[in-house]
C-alpha cells in the first residue's frame, strides 16, 4: 500500500514537472516550421560544429537559446549583430528558435 | 567544329544529348521544376534551401558556368597576405551529394520565359516553373575611357570572383621601391560597398612592410564611401602618410584611363601609377537582361518574395537585383535567398510561407586584428526593401574588440560558406 501512495507520488511529481516544462513561459507559441525559416538568419554565420569566431548553438538547450536572445533583445549583453537579430525578434520567433535550434544534432 | 577530333565530337554531342533528355526525364517524375542560374551568394544558398527543405519534392537544377567558386569576400584578405587562395575556393560536389541538386556545369544563354526554358551553351533547353537569377554582375567596360576587355591585365579591377585579384597581389609585390599604387573605385551603386576600402587597406598593409616608402592614391568618382570615418581613421592609424584620398569634387572627375601609360586623367591632373586597380561601373549579369527582367542595370524585385516585378515566375537576387536599401554583398544575397527558397516552396508545394525577413552585415580588415563592422535589418516593403534597424562600429573602440570584430568575421565566412556549400 504504501509503495503504491508512492509511486502515485512519484508519477504526479513528475507529470507536474513535465507539465511545468512545456508550460515554460519563454517556450509559449513555440513553431517548429517557423523555427526552421528563421533559422535560416542564424545559419549565415552560426557553423554547426566549429566555435571558431561565433559560436556553434545546435542542439543547446531550449531555454538557454531564449534567454540569450532576450538577452541581448534587452541589450543586456554585448554585440550589434546579436542585438539587431534579437531585437527583430518578436516572442513567438524567438521560442520558435529556441526549440529548432534544440532539435538539431550538435 | 573543325578543330574538334572525331572522339571529342562524340563525347560532346553525347553530353548534349543526356543534357537534352534531362528536362523529359524530370518531366516523367512529374516533380515541380526550379532551374538556378548561378551558384554564388544567392544562387548556391538558393538551390541548396529549395533541395534541402523540400526534400526532395522539388527537382532542383543549378546551371553554374565555373567548376569552383572562389568568393569574392575574403578574396581582399587573400590579397593582404591573411589567407591563401584555396581557402576561398569551394566545390559544388556536396549540393548533389547531400540534397540531390543537379549541378550542370555551363553557361546559361539566354531565357524563353514564356516557353519557361533555359537555354545552355551546350544547346540543351532546361525546362522550369521556377527560375532564379543570381548571376551577380558584369562589368561595364566602357564606363571609363580607355578601359576594356584587354586593360584588365594592366589595370585589374579584380571585382568578380576568379584569378584577378593574384595578378593584382603579384603586381603590388613586384611594385618598385617607392612607387605609386593608384584605386579608382566604382560609382554607386555596385557589388561590395565597403570593398574598395578594405582593399586599400590591405594594399597597405603589405606595402608598410615590404614598400614603406610606396604612396597610395585613391581616385574616387564619389564624394563620399562606406564606412568613410572608420578607414580614414584607422589608414592614419595604421599607415600615417601612405593613403591620399582623393574625391571627385576634388579632382573634377575622370575622364579616360591609359593602361600603356598607367595613367589615370582627371579634370585636376594626371596621374601616373606603377600597379593600378580600376573598377568600372556595374550591371546585372548579361542573363538577368536577356530574360527581360531588367530595368535599366538591374532587375526590379517584390520585396516580400524576390520575384521580379516584370515576370512572376522569375526571381532575382543578390547583386543584379534592386534590393533598395540592402546593400550589394553576399550576405544579403544569402538572406534574400532564403526568402524566395520559402516562397518558391510556398507556391510549388503548398508548404508554409513566413514573411520576408532581411538581414545584412559587412566585416571589413583594415590592419592586422582591427576589424569593422556595419550591419542593419530590412523588411519588404510595399515597394522596397526598407530598414528596421542599423549598427556600425565606433571610431573609439578598444584594440580588443577589434580583434573580436576580426574573429567573428573569420566565423561569419566559415558560416556562410558552409551555408552555401554544406
Ligand atoms: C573585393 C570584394 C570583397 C567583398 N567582400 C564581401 C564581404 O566581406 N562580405 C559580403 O557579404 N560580400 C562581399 N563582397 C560582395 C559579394 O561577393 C557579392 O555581393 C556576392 O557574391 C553576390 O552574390 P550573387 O549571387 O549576386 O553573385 P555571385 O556570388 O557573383 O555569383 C554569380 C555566379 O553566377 C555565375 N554566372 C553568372 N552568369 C551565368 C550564366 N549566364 N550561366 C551560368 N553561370 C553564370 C558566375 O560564374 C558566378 O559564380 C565582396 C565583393 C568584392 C568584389
Amino acid at each position: 500500500m504504501v509503495n503504491i501512495v508512492f509511486k502515485f507520488f512519484i508519477a504526479i511529481s513528475c507529470l507536474l514537472i513535465f507539465r511545468g516544462l512545456l508550460a515554460e513561459p519563454l517556450l509559449d507559441g513555440a513553431d517548429f516550421d517557423y523555427g526552421e525559416y528563421l533559422s535560416g538568419q542564424c545559419l549565415t554565420c552560426h557553423q554547426s560544429s566549429s566555435d571558431e569566431g561565433i559560436p556553434a548553438i545546435n542542439g543547446a538547450e531550449a531555454l538557454y537559446i531564449a534567454k540569450k536572445l532576450i538577452l541581448y533583445k534587452n541589450k543586456e549583453l554585448e554585440n550589434e549583430v546579436m542585438q539587431l537579430v534579437a531585437s527583430a525578434l518578436d516572442k513567438e520567433q524567438i521560442a520558435s528558435l529556441a526549440i529548432y535550434f534544440n532539435s538539431l544534432e550538435k | 567544329m573543325h578543330n574538334l577530333s572525331r572522339r571529342s565530337f562524340v563525347s560532346f554531342a553525347l553530353a548534349s544529348t543526356s543534357l537534352l533528355a534531362m528536362p523529359a526525364i524530370s518531366t516523367g517524375s512529374a516533380r515541380p521544376k526550379v532551374v538556378v542560374v548561378g551558384g554564388g551568394a544567392g544562387g548556391a544558398t538558393a538551390a541548396r534551401y529549395i533541395a534541402k527543405d523540400s526534400k526532395g519534392a522539388i527537382d532542383v537544377t543549378l546551371i553554374e558556368a565555373s567548376k569552383h567558386y572562389y568568393t569574392c569576400f575574403y578574396s581582399n584578405l587573400y590579397l593582404g597576405g591573411f589567407r591563401d587562395y584555396d581557402s576561398i575556393g569551394h566545390s559544388y560536389d556536396n549540393l548533389s551529394a547531400n540534397h540531390g541538386v543537379n549541378v550542370v556545369h555551363d553557361w546559361a544563354i539566354s531565357v524563353d520565359s514564356s516557353a519557361r526554358k533555359v537555354r545552355l551553351g551546350s544547346g540543351a533547353n532546361v525546362s522550369y516553373d521556377r527560375l532564379v537569377l543570381s548571376p551577380g554582375i558584369d562589368i561595364k567596360y566602357d564606363s571609363i575611357d580607355g578601359y576594356s576587355v584587354e586593360a584588365q591585365t594592366k589595370m585589374p579591377h579584380a571585382w568578380k570572383s576568379g584569378t584577378q585579384v593574384k595578378v593584382l597581389r603579384d603586381q603590388v609585390l613586384n611594385m618598385p621601391k617607392g612607387g605609386t599604387f593608384a584605386m579608382v573605385p566604382p560609382p554607386n551603386p555596385y557589388r561590395c560597398p565597403p570593398g574598395p576600402y578594405e582593399r586599400i587597406s590591405m594594399v597597405a598593409h603589405i606595402l608598410k612592410e615590404k614598400n614603406p616608402t610606396a604612396k597610395i592614391v585613391v581616385i574616387d568618382p564619389k564624394n563620399k564611401f562606406s564606412k568613410q570615418g572608420l578607414f580614414m581613421a584607422g589608414w592614419e592609424k595604421h599607415y600615417p602618410g601612405m593613403v591620399e584620398w582623393i574625391d571627385n569634387d576634388t579632382h573634377g572627375g575622370i575622364k579616360n584611363v591609359n593602361p600603356e601609360t598607367m595613367e589615370i586623367e582627371t579634370d585636376l591632373d594626371t596621374f601616373k601609377a606603377d600597379v593600378a586597380c580600376v573598377v568600372p561601373a556595374q550591371r546585372a549579369g548579361a542573363i538577368a537582361m536577356n530574360a527581360g527582367v531588367t530595368d535599366g542595370d538591374w532587375s526590379p524585385i517584390v520585396p516580400a518574395s524576390m520575384q521580379t516585378k516584370a515576370d512572376g515566375n522569375i526571381y532575382v537576387l543578390g547583386d543584379a537585383s534592386v534590393a533598395s536599401a540592402m546593400p550589394k554583398s553576399g550576405f544579403s544575397a544569402n538572406s534574400q535567398a532564403k526568402v524566395a527558397a520559402n516562397h518558391i516552396r510556398g507556391e510549388l508545394t503548398d508548404s508554409r510561407v513566413f514573411p520576408a525577413k532581411f538581414s545584412n552585415t559587412c566585416w571589413s580588415l583594415v590592419a592586422t586584428n582591427d576589424g569593422i563592422k556595419v550591419g542593419a535589418n530590412y523588411k519588404a516593403g510595399e515597394e522596397k526593401i526598407e530598414v528596421v534597424d542599423k549598427f556600425v562600429s565606433k571610431t573609439d573602440e578598444g584594440n580588443a574588440k577589434r580583434k573580436k570584430t576580426y574573429e567573428e568575421s573569420i566565423g561569419w565566412y566559415n558560416g556562410i560558406t558552409t551555408d552555401m556549400f554544406s
